[in-house]
């Protein structure tokens, strides 16, 4: 099976730019998954296991912080590296989001070096 | 003014890093303006310690090169992809200037954007109080607006 990545954002067009940056960043997935906010997340994962998943936080319906909730009480799914990629610069949410599992996070805006230097070893 | 430039900083990273486009900011306006015609605004309101809105505007020759920009596509109108795509500006934007307002950035909260475009319209912003900013920007397709207001509420 190829490599997969999830993109969770509630904006189609930073969906896509993230899609765009991370071949610019040389990360080539043979499937890009996109879901609009947490809980359609979920529902994606309820069938698909991504290698990588990077979510924003601020989301209407579940934003990033309620998605990373939900994923770390499933044990099928709690493994898979989250990273967040969001315009949130507070310190609690982001140790917040740490605390709850993710890996890191990629500052809005972001360059394509910025992308690779996070998900690079993934 | 301080906050003036890191506004001015801010959108120069944006439109660097997201866009690939060198835009550079000219002379302050005054006054802001209330009525926007053929222009796209995209908006994100804060709340908390400083209660306020971020709001970015273009004329929509400008909307639709910036939106083609983002998405490395032609775009020929304003559809929902420009909608979203300004949204998106006027997120990134605030999410800078909350962290210029405050230190921790836990006691400012940023609503999810919204954005409209249209013919005619007006933006009913309370200016009776707080801070009003507006860095103009000027493009080969029109003027970029972005405009800030912010108000320190009581106990913050």
């Amino acid at each position: 099976m190829g490599k997969q990545i999830l993109i969770i954002d509630d904006s189609n067009t930073m969906r896509k730019i993230i899609g765009r940056s991370l071949r610019q960043a040389g990360l080539e997935y043979d499937k890009v998954l996109e879901a609009g906010d947490g809980a359609e997340a979920l529902k994606i994962l309820e069938s698909e296991k991504p290698d990588v998943i990077l979510s924003d936080i601020n989301m209407p319906n579940m934003d990033g912080i309620e998605f990373l909730r939900q994923k770390k009480a499933n044990d099928k799914i709690k493994n898979i590296p989250v990273f967040m990629i969001t315009t949130e610069s507070a310190a609690d949410v982001i140790n917040e989001a740490i605390n709850l599992g993710a890996k890191g996070s990629i500052k809005k805006p972001f360059t394509p070096e910025q992308i690779q230097n996070t998900l690079g070893g993934i | 003014m301080e906050i003036y430039q890191q506004l001015a900083d801010a959108t120069q990273e944006v439109f660097q890093s997201m866009l690939a486009m060198e835009i550079a900011p000219q002379a302050e306006i005054g006054t802001p303006p209330e009525s926007f015609s053929e222009t796209v605004s995209g908006m994100v309101g804060m709340g908390g310690l400083y209660k306020g809105i971020v709001a970015v505007h273009a004329p929509y020759p400008l909307a639709k090169k910036i939106t083609s920009q983002f998405l490395m596509t032609d775009v020929d109108e304003i559809n929902d992809d420009v909608l979203d795509a300004f949204g998106e500006l006027a997120n990134m934007l605030a999410g800078s200037i909350k962290a210029m307002l405050s230190s921790s950035g836990k006691d400012i909260q940023l609503s999810v954007p919204s954005s409209v475009s249209g013919e005619k319209y007006t933006l009913d912003i309370n200016r009776s109080q707080g801070t009003h900013l507006i860095v103009p920007f000027e493009t080969e397709a029109g003027q970029l607006l972005i405009q800030l207001h912010f108000e320190k509420q009581n106990g913050g």
